[in-house]
């Protein structure tokens, strides 16, 4: 009898994945592998929710644990931006008895200690996207990073593709010394020879991801270099209210090197007309990173089989020059912060981030 | 008594000249009108909501809840019109009524009920912060054009938040120098023990000081939404140090008394010209940190020095003040 309900449900959760997949496109035809007949219990631990983009994040991991029958709970907590309530969050929930918790470190190296004890207490944990520290199978089970190398290898590419000739760029990271930004530099390193000048100071402009901070650099960065020929940034909807100064001082916006969201491809047509040199190029902004996560960690709970991949490569979104994989897209009637390079559809992002 | 006023304005003016002077030797790109009109609304806020500051500074309290009303007025300001001129107003009214709220708690706590200024006041940041999670659940909006029109768009050459800063400016000047509630609000903060003696109503007006404050962060919130295209919901964060840093440069003492709102808004030029040079002239960014913490010093010690002597002086004038 409980066998026989057990089948129905993964039968029912193989349509429900397929339908799922089907719909946002895509071609994944099999069941969740990932998905074992173990039950379990799950944690998703956010070390700062409060914005646009983790609250997408955070519906994709739901969404994700959905297709799993075996998951038979599903918990989140936020950090709150404090790392010690991210560490408190961490402890309390393992005490809680949760099966498999996936983590966003976002405090790196100081939740190491937590995650540690947690996973020597027998949990599965699954930090992912920020390095805490530490090693698979002594620290945590599994750390599902992104290859924010593989970003910047794919803005260096474009670069070379639009500008062949070398020219200036400038980069735009967020706070001094995060590893995202050293990482992509990395990235367009490799790809760009030294022909391609960096007018920014080493390693990359600092801008904390915060649009007044990114309007005040841009403003002073436009009145010291006479030609930006391509701006590169990790956080293109923090440009859209600082591109206007490029009017204001009279130059039309430059091609533009970025991970998408729906404000700034808005932006992108509206102005594209009155700047003709302004193209776009963006990778997709990564809030699927937490899907992998989220499979790792219900596979290693429930004895499914792990996914291939071990590390998140943000596919190359849109492109304003070929049009391909896509081209620039704006959704005016969704609200600016949403994501269209998510697998969470646009409608659904809408509901996460609306009110 | 002129003379102090002069000294504060002189200090200040002149180590501006001296930065203006720097920057065309060293960063002439930062002076640049285009420069110049992409940072100055950064420093009309700064103004702004070291106003707001200075008067509660001059009562000899602390202002923690600004970086929460700031950051409220910006998410009222989008969250609440989603992008309808139409509800704009509807939305800054609400964003006043809440500032005089939080303005009246905060100061009927620290004038009628004696508690602490710094603690109430970080407790209102607090509930304040639970306002704006309440309304944007953290997330960012995208501004009105109708307020990206006004606060962001420019009138007779120059940015309009600029023309804000200077109306505010105005404003507090005429109010503390010539109006006699102005005159009074400033002998209190420097004595409140005479003030009670002379029959003044000390705590109406060291309650209103965090009112009009409040009004302040408001206004500066408001207008941050309006240039910022998408404001985050954490905009005030960064404001609450420069707020007490232009205070201080401005030659306000932190103890309390007379108030110089005109330094104190040439002192926000100044602070934001500082890191504009700093950005222009691409030093890695912890010497950016380092040149502000610098000038900020060496701004401090400026007043500081002068205030030793003062203190040798008029000992007997320092010993009633320690007992407030």
């Amino acid at each position: 009898m409980k066998h026989a309900s057990l089948s129905k449900y993964l039968a029912l959760s193989v349509v429900a994945a397929t339908t799922a997949f089907a719909t946002t496109g895509i071609a994944k035809a099999e069941a969740p592998s990932w998905c074992g007949p173990k039950k379990a219990t799950l944690g998703l631990l956010d070390g700062y929710g409060g914005n646009s983009w983790r609250q997408v994040t955070t519906a994709s991991g739901k969404q994700t644990v959905d297709l799993c029958p075996s998951i038979t709970k599903y918990e989140y907590a936020d950090g709150q931006g404090d790392t010690l309530k991210s560490i408190s969050d961490i402890k309390s929930m393992a005490a809680k008895g949760l099966d498999a918790l996936v983590v966003f470190g976002d405090a790196g190296p100081a939740v190491l200690p937590a995650i540690t004890s947690v996973f020597k207490s027998g949990k599965v944990v699954v930090p992912y996207r920020v390095a805490v520290g530490g090693k698979d199978g002594q620290n945590y089970s599994k750390f599902v990073g992104a290859s924010f190398e593989n970003d910047g290898e794919s803005w260096g590419n474009w670069i070379k593709s639009v500008l062949p000739k070398g020219g200036n760029l400038l980069f735009l990271s967020g706070p001094a010394g995060n590893s995202q930004g050293l990482d992509e530099l990395k990235g367009l390193k490799k790809v760009l020879g030294p022909e391609y000048v960096f007018v920014n100071q080493e390693p990359f402009a600092v801008t904390n991801w915060d649009p007044a901070l990114t309007q005040k650099v841009l403003t002073a960065e436009i009145a010291k270099n006479q030609k930006i020929d391509v701006i590169i940034s990790d956080f293109g909807p923090s440009l859209v209210g600082a591109l206007p100064l490029f009017a204001k001082q009279g130059k039309s916006i430059p091609a533009l090197a970025t991970s998408d969201g729906n404000s700034l491809g808005c932006f992108w047509q509206d102005n594209k007309d009155s700047n003709p040199d302004f193209k776009l190029f963006t990778v997709a902004t990564g809030n699927d990173n937490v899907r992998l996560a989220v499979q790792w960690a219900v596979a290693l709970a429930t004895g499914g089989t792990p996914p291939s991949e071990q590390v998140f490569k943000a596919p190359a979104f849109e492109d304003s020059v070929s049009g391909k994989p896509s081209a620039v897209q704006c959704r005016k009637d969704l609200p600016g912060a949403i994501y269209l390079s998510s697998e969470l559809s646009a409608e659904d992002q809408a509901k996460a981030v609306g009110k | 008594m002129p003379i102090p006023l002069a000294r504060s304005f002189v200090t200040v003016v002149f180590s501006t000249l001296v930065l203006l002077l720097v920057c065309a030797v060293f960063a002439p790109s930062s002076l640049s009108w285009g420069a110049l009109s992409g940072s100055l609304p950064f420093a009309a806020i700064i103004a702004i909501v070291g106003l707001g500051q200075l008067l509660v500074v001059q009562q000899g309290g602390f202002d923690l809840s600004l970086p929460g009303a700031v950051s409220l007025a910006v998410v009222i300001a989008t969250h609440f019109p989603q992008q309808n001129d139409a509800l704009l107003h509807q939305a800054v009214l609400l964003s006043i009524g809440i500032s005089l709220v939080a303005g009246s708690l905060n100061g009927l706590l620290v004038s009628i009920f004696r508690v602490n200024a710094i603690i109430t006041t970080i407790g209102t940041n607090a509930l304040l912060y639970a306002v704006v999670f309440a309304v944007s659940g953290g997330v960012p909006s995208i501004t009105t054009n109708l307020l990206a029109e006004i606060a962001g768009g420019e009138s007779l050459g120059l940015p309009n938040s600029v023309i804000f800063a200077l109306a505010g400016m105005a404003l507090v000047s005429f109010a503390l120098k010539k109006t006699v509630a102005g005159r009074r609000f400033e002998a209190i903060g420097a004595n409140p023990l005479a003030a009670r003696a002379a029959g003044l109503n000390v705590r109406i007006h060291q309650m209103m000081a965090y009112v009009y404050a409040q009004l302040l962060y408001c206004m500066a919130g408001t207008l941050i939404a309006g240039i910022t295209r998408e404001p985050t919901a954490f905009q005030g964060d960064s404001l609450l140090l420069p707020s007490v840093a232009v205070v201080v440069l401005g030659g306000t003492s932190l103890l309390g008394g007379r108030g110089y709102p005109v330094s104190t808004v040439i002192a926000a030029f100044f602070l934001n010209q500082l890191s504009q040079f700093a950005l222009t002239v691409g030093v890695p960014f912890s010497a950016q940190t380092i040149i502000q913490a610098l000038a900020l010093g060496f701004g401090i010690g400026v007043y500081s020095i002068r205030w030793t002597v003062n203190r040798k002086t008029t000992t007997g004038t320092r010993k009633v003040e320690d007992k407030t």
